[in-house]
């Protein structure tokens, strides 16, 4: 495997520069989106396992196939937020007169989501840092088992820990966003300032949003 | 010579019984007034009679005696032996020291003068007996007395007798009370007038207190006294604190509990504060909600943050107040905690600091990793 992809974390504009002489690939940004969709599993597991801790006893033997089903889950989530990063980056782009095929943006976002797998690895360890300081009564019935999973959602999310997390994950983000908008210069085939505001814009709206649910004004 | 010698006396006896002035009869004398002091008299009493006398005849008088006599109101002191002249115009005043024996009326010593010369002069005084005592009341209580709880007592004295009483004092006395203060002075109260008083009472105990009104009437000191049973109540005035709106948050490191205390009692709720109870154990930042004052039908928000087992299911939350004398009080609202998820014990919810360290290695190496991208560019 050519890890000469790496490069594309601190030199992004040679890199996509080379990447144009040769017909797109998916492989490399799709491994990397199956990474990332691996260890958001790997979170999306612990948060499970937190939940089946609260299932009576009879109930624990689901626990395996819930586990299953959210890891498959957010592996498909993994794939899904390329697409759709890749999705609103070629429509916005599509605004400043863009050219370039949809695979060619696929590829250059693939690869600019690889920032986010170090984000994913410190948030899921940070995750794991919070659950863990957790004890999970025990629930018996339906109302109880959303009133407490209502209450560690709100516990996890008031977590200065998981704040702390959700700051790293943005600024991950913003590595992603710097990536891409050398991507989407020569992908698309747009000024540098079209290609930052095609990136900015979308980013700049998730980084809003997400500042403002990590201050609990949503 | 015998017989000269009695000439000479008998013309003496003669010549001085013509010479010596004309004596007044009792027909000159009169009583001008008499007095009494109190005046009137209650049963046991012992009071000052003066009677004053005038002669209204041309020459003087000679009195051999005077003295008083009488049943219900009898003389204490002697009568006066050998008055002597009182000159034609002149005035005398005779004092007794009298006591009311019987029981109430109107009652007739009778004063007496002996004259030198035969006849006397008599002459009864009305003196006036009546028991009636002063009156107390309670014109002034709370609704209901508490432990520990200082209240206003407000007592009126009146005076239903015919004559104006002295000294005048309440004073309060059992146990299992503290009163300010210890003895009031009301002073001399005229027939019909009244006075009041206010002790600030402070029950330890269910009792009886008894307010006793002692007064003098002339020289004579008399008491009555004035019941009122202590019995603990709910004052229907008295503060109240509701709380109400209550949210249980979850959060790191213990719960967060957020609600409204309202005052739905008549009286201001002083000093209000809130805490979370045992089991809970309060941690920063709001171990303790000073809300303050509390006005009747006012609410407050408050905020409360603690620490709890897992198997803690209720958490009271105490609310501390004080009555406008001081005296504090508490009220307790157990809320719901369980079914919500705890923290264990080692999780403080404090600051993350290995988390900010990595949060800020990594703002670093991104801005370095962007910065860097572009140089290259």
């Amino acid at each position: 495997m050519n890890v000469g992809f790496l490069r594309v974390l601190l030199n992004p504009g040679r890199f996509f520069e080379e990447r144009m002489q040769s017909e797109p690939s998916l492989k490399i940004p799709a491994l990397i989106a199956f990474i990332i969709g691996l260890i958001g599993a790997v979170s999306a597991a612990l948060t499970a396992n937190m939940i089946i801790g609260l299932l009576p006893a009879e109930a624990q033997a689901f626990g395996p196939v819930m586990v299953a089903f959210t890891v498959v889950g957010a592996i498909i989530v993994g794939f899904l937020s390329w697409v759709i990063y890749s999705g609103v980056f070629y429509l916005l782009s599509m605004l400043f007169k863009g050219e370039g095929s949809f695979k060619r943006t696929l590829e250059v976002t693939g690869y600019g989501l690889l920032p986010q797998v170090f984000g994913g690895i410190i948030g899921a360890a940070f995750l794991y840092r919070v659950i863990s300081s957790l004890t999970v009564p025990t629930a018996t019935s339906p109302e109880q088992i959303a009133e407490v999973t209502e209450s560690l959602t709100n516990l996890m999310m008031t977590d200065p820990l998981m704040q702390v997390a959700g700051l790293v994950g943005i600024l991950f983000v913003v590595w992603s966003a710097n990536i891409w908008i050398f991507g989407m210069k020569y992908a698309r085939n747009l000024s540098t300032r079209d290609a930052a505001l095609t990136v900015g814009i979308p980013v700049g709206l998730y980084i809003v949003y997400t500042l403002i649910t990590l201050t609990g004004w949503l | 010579m015998k017989l000269f010698h009695l000439f000479l006396l008998s013309l003496v006896c003669i010549v001085a019984a013509i010479a010596a002035p004309a004596s007044a009869g009792p027909a000159d004398l009169t009583v001008t007034s008499s007095a009494i002091d109190p005046l009137v008299l209650m049963k046991g009493d012992t009071g000052t009679l003066s009677v004053e006398i005038k002669n209204n005849g041309a020459e003087s008088v000679t009195i051999r005696s005077a003295r008083l006599y009488g049943s219900g109101v009898v003389a204490l002191s002697d009568s006066y032996p050998s008055v002597g002249d009182i000159g034609a115009g002149n005035s005398k005043t005779f004092t007794f020291t009298v006591r009311a024996d019987a029981g109430e009326g109107t009652f007739y010593p009778m004063f007496v003068l002996d004259i030198q010369d035969g006849g006397n002069l008599r002459y009864p005084i009305p003196v006036q007996v009546e028991d009636t005592p002063l009156t107390a009341s309670v014109i002034g209580k709370p609704d209901a007395f508490s432990e520990g709880r200082t209240a206003d007592i407000t007592v009126k004295v009146g005076n239903p007798r015919p004559n104006a009483v002295s000294g005048v004092q309440v004073i309060p006395q059992g146990t299992g009370f503290k009163a300010t203060p210890t003895g009031a002075f009301v002073g001399a109260l005229p027939a019909d007038g009244s006075g009041t008083v206010v002790f600030n009472l402070t029950p330890t105990a269910e009792t009886d207190v008894t307010f006793q009104v002692v007064w003098r009437n002339g020289i004579n000191t008399h008491t009555a006294d004035l019941a009122l049973p202590i019995v603990f109540g709910e004052d229907k005035r008295q503060a109240d604190p509701v709380v109400t709106n209550v949210e249980v948050v979850p959060e790191a490191g213990g719960y967060r509990i957020v609600g409204d205390v309202m005052n739905a009692g008549l009286e201001a709720a002083r000093s209000v504060l809130i805490t979370p109870g045992a089991p809970a154990t309060p941690t920063d930042p709001y171990r303790v909600y000073v809300v303050g004052t509390l006005d009747p039908d006012d609410a407050s928000p408050f905020e409360v943050t603690f620490r709890a087992d897992a198997n803690v299911t209720e958490v009271p939350i105490v609310v501390e107040y004080r009555d406008s004398d001081g005296n504090r009080y508490t009220t307790t609202t157990m809320v719901e905690v369980g079914g919500m998820a705890a923290p264990v014990k080692d999780s403080e919810g404090g600051i993350p600091v290995a988390g900010i360290i990595i949060a800020v290695l990594v703002a670093i190496g991104v801005v370095g990793a962007i910065y860097y991208s572009w140089r290259r560019t």
